[in-house]
């Protein structure tokens, strides 16, 4: 049984010109537990967009996204929401950051060792105490994951979080995310430009058109895993998605 | 001693330690302090309060050197960077000496030397200490409420749109009338002058704040509302652990604008109504034509609102320390 359900999402905006303008378009997919899909496509073709009707930031004009059956309204902590980059806050060190939304469910006596867990396999012992602006991109970006994942999220929206890392930390990152998917089976959906990306993680790989934006292909992807990034399948997978791209 | 606590030193204390400049910031206060001792006087003054001074801050300065020299590398920058003020300082005070008191080319009553000043202070000791407190307390109070007021009204008119809409437009028309245009008002409407001064103080200061506080609320980025809600947090928590925070660099700016303003409707509300306060025994300096007493006040004020500068400034400092990048 399908575990989020997108269907008939149509998001529409009023333009700097006074038009109206379909960002999305009648997009319809469904997403099992415990899956992993990617969302690609050129820029403009709404898969940020797509990623915050499903957490609940933005609501659709027209159709509905549910989860286990229920209708998604508003944000919630069931849903992580990993942003593109810059969402911790600079006013609290990497420890707080992490803590913030645990503390707030559990309150004051929240689960310290959860915490410690994630600072640890986030690679960020030693930076507890650093202010966001003191720490590396990649870091930022690590902790910003620990402080969604510490809530034990249902399902985890990844919006380009790997988007502003250079590709050395991006990897890097790729492989943590990676691990923890494998570890807990958490369902996640990762918003991406990059193909290698998307076949190195996913096992669907969901690919959008612009104006409006619109489902075009809903490609399986299921090399075994752990993925090699240079071996024929992989490149096979990206020639197919670069067809479907229309990439010359 | 690490090399990384040399550079940060180097950053803040940035001048060159030199012996020359030591040397000859310690010899002008001592050359200052020979000048009182032999020229002659024009005016009678009793100079024992200021030689007094004179030698503490020689004192001062062979302390901070020796200290810095041999045993703690932070006194040593520290002494290094204002070696040339203190120099600076030591030859005004041997010139202001030289034209006041000495040759009288700044002549009494209207200009007073600085061994006069301080003369006046010894003098009036009991009552400038009595006057500083209660001007200090009478602005403390001030200041705290209506700082209390600015941020909460800051809030609540950057966050809230309906708010907004319906008293922003009032309060900004009160907010920007002169506290000062208020004061025949209150001092008849109000029971005593102790009241009457609180209002116009923290009249002078909630606006300042408020406004900096709504542009503060307001340029807080949208992805750290969105975060929270993803994370969670429930207004109260939004507003703890978003709004304030963020709002903070900004609040301050309101803070130390509002500073001046403050420090500004103290004086002068002293002044009309107060039989105690720094504003009180200038306008008495005033009424008798002692223009001592006045120089007198006005180094107190300068003492007293520069600590309270530093330490507002020590606070923003603390709190704001995040801002900071790589130490």
């Amino acid at each position: 049984m399908a575990f989020l359900k997108v269907k008939n999402v149509t998001r529409e905006i009023f333009n700097n010109n006074g038009q109206y303008l379909k960002i999305i378009d009648d997009i319809n997919f469904s997403v099992v537990d415990g899956e992993f899909l990617s969302l690609i496509g050129p820029s403009g073709c709404g898969k940020t967009t797509l990623l915050r009707v499903i957490s609940g930031l933005d609501n659709p004009e027209k159709g509905e996204v549910t989860l286990a059956g229920e209708k998604i309204v508003k944000p919630s902590v069931s849903r992580g929401y990993v942003f593109q980059h810059g969402s911790l806050y600079p006013w609290e060190t990497i420890r707080q950051n992490i803590s913030s939304g645990i503390q707030v469910v559990q309150g004051k006596n929240f689960n310290q060792k959860l915490v410690d867990y994630f600072i640890e396999v986030m690679g960020l012992q030693g930076f507890e105490d650093a202010y966001p602006n003191q720490v590396s991109g990649g870091m930022a970006q690590r902790a910003a994951l620990a402080r969604s994942l510490v809530l034990n999220p249902q399902l985890l929206l990844l919006d380009e979080p790997m988007g502003a890392l250079d590709a050395f930390t991006r990897v890097d990152v790729q492989n943590i995310i990676y691990k923890i998917w494998q570890e807990k089976k958490t369902t996640m959906i990762l918003v991406t430009h990059d193909i290698d990306e998307a076949i190195y993680l996913s096992q669907r790989i969901l690919v959008m058109t612009p104006h409006p934006g619109r489902v075009k292909e809903i490609v399986k992807n299921d090399l075994p895993f752990p993925r090699k990034r240079d071996s024929s399948e992989f490149l096979d997978t990206r020639k197919k998605l670069q067809q479907i791209l229309n990439f010359k | 001693m690490g090399n990384s606590k040399q550079a940060i030193l180097n950053r803040k204390y940035w001048k060159r330690w030199s012996l020359n400049w030591n040397v000859l910031s310690i010899l002008a206060v001592v050359v200052a302090l020979v000048e009182n001792l032999l020229v002659t006087s024009s005016e009678s003054v009793d100079n024992g309060p200021y030689r007094i001074f004179l030698l503490v801050f020689m004192f001062y300065l062979l302390f901070v050197y020796l200290v810095g020299s041999f045993f703690n590398l932070r006194v040593k920058f520290y002494s290094g960077h204002f070696a040339q003020l203190n120099l600076s300082l030591g030859i005004l005070l041997c010139i202001q000496d030289l034209l006041t008191e000495k040759f009288g080319t700044l002549a009494l009553p209207y200009f007073v030397s600085f061994a006069q000043i301080l003369e006046q202070i010894r003098y009036d000791a009991v009552l400038l200490l009595e006057s500083m407190i209660s001007s200090l307390i009478l602005w403390l109070i001030s200041f705290v409420i209506g700082t209390l007021i600015g941020v909460v009204l800051g809030i609540l008119l950057g966050r809230y749109r309906q708010f907004n809409y319906w008293s922003f437009p009032y309060l900004k028309v009160i907010g920007i009338i002169p506290a000062a245009a208020w004061m025949p008002l209150t001092m008849v409407v109000f029971p005593n002058s102790f009241l009457a001064e609180v209002f116009l103080i923290v009249l002078s200061v909630w606006f300042p704040v408020a406004f900096m506080t709504i542009g503060g609320v307001q340029s807080i980025l949208p992805t750290y509302f969105e975060a929270a809600y993803t994370l969670g947090f429930n207004e109260h928590k939004i507003i703890q652990k978003v709004v304030i925070p963020g709002a903070l660099p900004n609040i301050f700016t309101g803070i130390f604008t509002s500073l001046g303003l403050s420090f500004t409707m103290l004086v002068i509300s002293e002044m009309i109504g107060a039989k105690v306060g720094l504003g009180w025994y200038i306008n008495w300096a005033k009424s008798t034509g002692n223009y001592s007493q006045l120089y007198a006040a006005i180094v107190i004020m300068a003492l007293l609102f520069s600590i309270i500068f530093a330490l507002i400034n020590k606070i923003q400092e603390k709190a704001l320390r995040w801002r900071r990048t790589a130490s």
